[in-house]
């Protein structure tokens, strides 16, 4: 769509780029850092010192100031295209991989199981000191929001897909998503590149 | 600090539309949904998102339930020697097992399992190896092969052939295991021959056995179509997925009542709860007899017992006792029951039996199992109370290993006789069975000669040697090892472990020099000292069997690698596509076993593809569950080859037995065993009876003497000094331990090799109850050490006299049992969902095997392990690095509805 971002980049920065994805993984909640992330997607085709690449779009999706405890805001994202059901949620304190705000607590995950994509709308549920998304209503997979979307017990072929998030001042911005959404091929579709 | 993580991929490739497309199942559980291979060469173009681009013919984005692939479900091969993509993906077209294309986690990342040198499976073995001066070192096949047969039939002449043994998986493609069985037990003839997951060659559930239950006689339709369901020892929707998501919760779902008997509560026990018609019963390890014979009793008291069915298909006094000559006298239900401990004079003196019996009076069975009273009444009006109209409900009974190696014997009675009053066994959604295990891919390749065992127990019969205590007991003198891990797969495998240092190792005799002969005469000289020479055959390097004791190391060819064929749970039959080179020199089991044959100068092993073992082992098939000979005669009367009419047939598959009509030229399949509402008539109608195809009991009626249900007795007694003396003492608490659903058995895949899975499971873990980890200052993420000094191992090979010499009381006052020492470090997980007192961990992970803790003693009437009953101490030794990070495992509960 049209907040997609469309630049040129060198491959020097395209791999500094996807080391920050992997530092943002190794993220454990000890630094604030607001982490620039960016996915990228190489064209084929040109072997030359710098490749087109596009990445995901910054997109706000709300102020932390608004978040209520456990109770998620809906988004899509990285597009509105189908499959792109997204939510946001503050765990009331429960510290998280990838988590922002001065609690570390605030989260972002795709909406669709990776099993089979059953939709999981109203399926946020905070057990003690657990935060888990399901269960899925298809199959009954559960996902622990505190520790990258991983599966707690359940069938999928992958963690939900987390969205990356980015906090500046008090808004949050959704700003690339780590792992498939079910249903695509890829994360950002073709025809929106063109 | 850092640990085991993985990247998750953003994009995946999609099959174009003129992609290769084989079909194949799933390599894990005995559900075995079908699947689909895409196959297209690297370097040319992948399938576009548009519906017409892909061979999937969807468009992408998919919506729910439509085809998908995962990053995980991709990956690259050789075929033909040139590089290809393959998807692997649940077969959308599925008629049969995984309808629609549902799957569980381990079949959806099935891409992942195959051999890539840039990915986790780069380690495949790639070629024969001999331990020389203490490392592996590749070498021909030939070699390999000539110092292996050299030295196997040096053991044989000097020491006898029960110095020859075999431990074996059981399961992996009938090819394979009939090569296997043809070798050690047509040809070398040795009762030192046993499975993975057995001491000795016996059977799982001798309570079945002996009633006359086939172990998988149900379709998994039957399961869906029963209106109460007794589920004993396991979760299917944990290791059984499909069989749950696509036929029990649907029931569930529509009012089908469930009734549990489980030591922890996970997702589908969970579930059911949730939608108010299933019972729990969280009974304490071992305790299943006293609470189901209970039950048996409240529904016999109340009278609700299905008479009619009971009248016409439970045996009788005189039913009971017939049969000699080949009949009950040569049969091991005979065997077992020649003291009159199980054997009944029909209904009526079974349930005068129970009324007798103290423990069977529900408030002691509930004090024994730790449970409140009151569930017992109520399972016994959910399994059992007639309708309002006074019609009957449909019941089924459902077990697996949680519960039949608690007490093999004495639960696999009890289940029999309480689903027999219910009526269950013989009718569609009244039916009985296993859930689980590894799928059915055993032929017969020779008969276990009994006969040349040196075990024997009291009464008229030789035993099943049990293999683990003869090689205890130094005797083995060559060990041929196919597919298992065999230490750490045993109970008490501390032990084992510390007996395999000795024979082997520490034995002088190691191999110094690169000369053939030097290398022959070095492990000759080995045997002849009393040490053992070990022979592995597998597809990665086994720690320890591998690594450190294999003197020979022989690298198989696997799943799709080689084409093979295997029966599910339901007994069906597919054909499992080769679809890519195996790796390096691997080479399928069914090859070597033909090698190894050649040199020991047997005949009928000159094979030269998997489709010439396979139509040579069909015959042996005939009668059994599984019979697949009609299928060959089939193809043969069109021209193809057995493999080729059962690609035909694709992920549907036929199940067995299988039947041909040699006047329409049908192949016909078999839904459910013991189907007393089939007809002769409809067999005979339906071209089932002429010609090569082969009629039996199991069909129509039940695998016992008459062709009725032996109702038994479950005594408790012959278990309850084990369980007495295995209870908790001071601050002890139960140890047992199972599967988990992101695992399937093959640690070698799962936590060793997938990026996903490991990144869930990095460690070994145990789960404690809130209450007990508090009294320990437990927290979930600690690192725990679990130890116990009271590992009971039953040392030597024994014959048996008198009557309760193998009592476990006996052995214990005779000194053949010895107390050993174990311990295993684990990850802790404090969770409400496993009974308070007891303790859950995953069974093999093969760096600390839980096995460790359980107690080495079979039981004594089957020869089994009770793998499930083990007691340890518990406490903490520190902070695993999951405590504080969030990158891998969950300590999340499994039972979050």
């Amino acid at each position: 769509m049209s907040e997609l971002i469309k630049k040129d980049e060198t491959a020097a920065e395209h791999a500094q780029c996807m080391l920050n994805r992997r530092q943002f993984l190794m993220y454990t909640g000890t630094t604030a850092a607001a982490v620039s992330t960016i996915s990228l997607n190489l064209f084929p085709g040109e072997a030359h010192a710098k490749a087109r690449v596009v990445g995901y779009p910054r997109q706000h999706i709300g102020k932390l100031s608004q978040l209520k405890e456990n109770t998620p805001l809906d988004f899509n994202y990285p597009d509105k295209g189908q499959n792109s059901q997204a939510f946001v949620v503050k765990m009331d304190g429960a510290k998280a991989g990838g988590g922002i705000g001065p609690q570390r607590d605030v989260v972002a995950f795709s909406y669709l199981c990776t099993h089979q994509g059953g939709f999981m709308n109203g399926k946020y549920q905070a057990v003690g000191e657990h935060r888990v998304l399901g269960q899925c209503p298809l199959h009954l997979s559960t996902y622990d929001l505190t520790r990258h979307g991983i599966i707690v017990s359940g069938q999928a072929y992958q963690s939900i897909p987390q969205v990356l998030l980015e906090l500046d001042g008090d808004d949050i911005y959704a700003v690339g998503v780590m792992g498939l959404l079910f249903g695509r091929n890829q994360n950002l579709m073709e025809s929106q590149e063109s | 600090m850092s640990s085991k993580y993985y990247l998750p991929e953003d994009k995946t490739p999609l099959p174009p539309v003129n992609a290769e497309v084989l079909t194949t199942c799933c390599d894990y559980c005995i559900v075995a949904c079908g699947y689909k291979v895409y196959r297209w060469p690297v370097g040319t173009a992948d399938g576009g998102p548009q519906a017409h681009e892909n061979a999937l013919k969807v468009s992408f984005p998919s919506g729910p339930l439509q085809a998908w692939v995962a990053p995980t479900q991709h990956n690259v091969v050789m075929h033909d020697g040139r590089p290809h993509n393959v998807v692997i993906i649940p077969d959308k077209d599925a008629k049969a097992v995984n309808l629609a294309g549902d799957s569980s986690i381990r079949g959806g990342c099935l891409a992942e399992k195959v051999y890539n040198p840039d990915k986790p499976t780069k380690d495949r073995l790639m070629s024969p190896m001999i331990r020389i001066n203490g490392t592996l070192q590749p070498v021909s096949w030939d070699m390999a092969l000539d110092v292996a047969t050299e030295v196997m039939k040096h053991v044989v002449n000097k020491h006898g052939v029960n110095a020859y043994g075999m431990k074996t998986y059981s399961y992996q493609y009938i090819e394979n295991t009939y090569a296997i069985k043809k070798f050690a037990l047509r040809h070398m003839k040795t009762p030192n021959f046993t499975y993975h997951d057995t001491p000795a060659d016996v059977t799982s559930t001798p309570g079945f056995r002996d009633a006359g239950f086939d172990n998988f006689g149900p379709s998994y339709q039957d399961w869906g179509s029963a209106e109460s369901l007794m589920i004993c020892g396991t979760d299917p929707y944990e290791t059984k997925t499909i069989l749950f998501t696509q036929y029990i919760k649907p029931a569930i779902d529509a009012g089908q009542k469930t009734v549990w008997i489980n030591v922890r509560e996970t997702a589908g026990i969970a579930y059911a709860k949730s939608r108010g018609n299933a019972l729990f019963l969280q009974i304490d390890p071992g305790t299943d007899v006293p609470v189901m014979g209970a039950i048996a009793r409240v529904i016999l008291e109340n009278g609700w017992e299905d008479k009619a069915w009971i009248e016409k298909w439970v045996n009788n006094k005189w039913e009971s006792d017939s049969g000699f000559g080949q009949g009950t006298r040569n049969t091991p239900w005979q065997w077992r029951t020649t003291w009159g401990k199980f054997q009944t004079k029909g209904f009526e003196d079974y349930k005068q039996w129970n009324l007798a019996q103290k423990e069977y009076d529900p408030k002691v069975a509930a004090q024994i199992a730790n449970i409140d009273p009151a569930d017992i009444y109520k399972a016994a009006e959910m399994l059992a109370k007639p309708k309002a109209d006074g019609s009957r409900m449909k019941t089924s009974f459902a077990i697996e290993k949680g519960f039949y190696w608690s007490n093999n014997t004495g639960n696999t009675n009890v289940v029999s006789s309480l689903a027999t009053i219910c009526g269950a066994g013989g009718r569609p959604g009244q039916v009985v069975g296993r859930l689980g295990g590894h799928q059915r891919g055993g032929t017969g390749g020779g008969s276990y000669p009994r006969n040349k065992s040196a075990q024997k127990r009291p009464g008229r019969r030789r035993q099943a040697l049990d293999c683990d205590r003869y090689f205890y007991s130094g005797h083995t003198r060559f060990a041929h090892v196919i597919g298992t891990t065999w230490i750490q797969s045993m109970c008490g495998s501390g032990g084992l472990n510390a007996k395999f240092e000795e024979l082997v190792t520490n034995n002088p005799n190691q191999v110094r020099s690169f000369d053939k002969q030097e290398i022959i005469d070095t492990l000759k000289a080995r045997a002849d000292s009393g040490g053992t020479v070990v022979l592995n055959q597998e597809i990665y390097l086994r720690d320890p069997i591998g690594s450190r004791f294999a003197d020979i190391v022989l690298p198989a060819a696997t799943w799709g690698e080689s084409d093979f064929i295997r029966a599910n749970g339901e007994r069906r039959l597919r054909l499992y596509s080769k679809f890519y080179d195996a790796p390096g020199d691997a080479k399928p089991d069914w090859w070597i076993m033909a090698e190894l044959g050649k040199r020991m100068g047997f005949d009928g092993f000159d094979w030269k593809d998997a489709n010439q073992v396979c139509e040579e082992s069909s015959r042996y098939s005939r009668g059994n569950r599984k019979a697949y000979h009609m299928i060959k005669v089939a193809a043969h009367a069109e021209g193809k080859t057995l493999h080729g009419k059962l690609r035909e047939l694709g992920t549907t598959g036929i199940q067995g037995p299988t039947f041909y009509n040699y006047k329409t030229g049908e192949l016909l399949g078999t839904k459910r065993l013991h189907d007393t509402t089939v007809t002769e008539e409809q067999m005979v109608a339906e071209g089932r009876t002429t010609g090569a195809n082969m009629v039996n009991k199991k069909g129509t009626h039940f695998n016992s003497q008459t062709g009725k249900v032996n109702i038994q007795k479950h005594p408790w007694d012959l278990f309850s000094d084990y369980w007495e003396w295995m209870k908790p003492k001071e601050d002890e608490l139960w140890h047992t331990n199972g599967r988990i659903n992101e695992v399937w058995q093959s640690g070698f895949d799962d936590v060793d090799r997938r990026a996903y899975i490991a990144q869930r499971w990095p460690e070994n873990w145990t789960e404690i109850h809130p209450d007990d980890a508090a009294a320990r200052g437990i927290e979930s993420g600690d690192q725990l050490l679990l130890f116990s000094d009271r590992v009971p191992n039953f040392r030597q090979t024994i014959k048996g006299v008198h009557g309760a010499d193998f009592n476990f009381a006996e052995l214990l006052k005779n000194g053949w049992i010895e107390l050993n020492k174990a311990a295993v470090t684990a990850v802790a997980i404090v969770t409400p969902h496993v009974k308070k007192g007891t303790m859950y961990s995953y069974f093999i992970n093969t760096s600390q095997p839980s096995n460790a803790l359980q107690g080495r003693v079979p039981d004594q009437i089957s020869g089994n392990y009770n793998y499930k009953m083990g007691v340890a101490r518990v406490k903490k030794i520190g902070e695993s690095k999951y405590k504080s990070e969030f990158r891998s495992m969950s300590f999340a509960p499994r039972n979050i509805v």
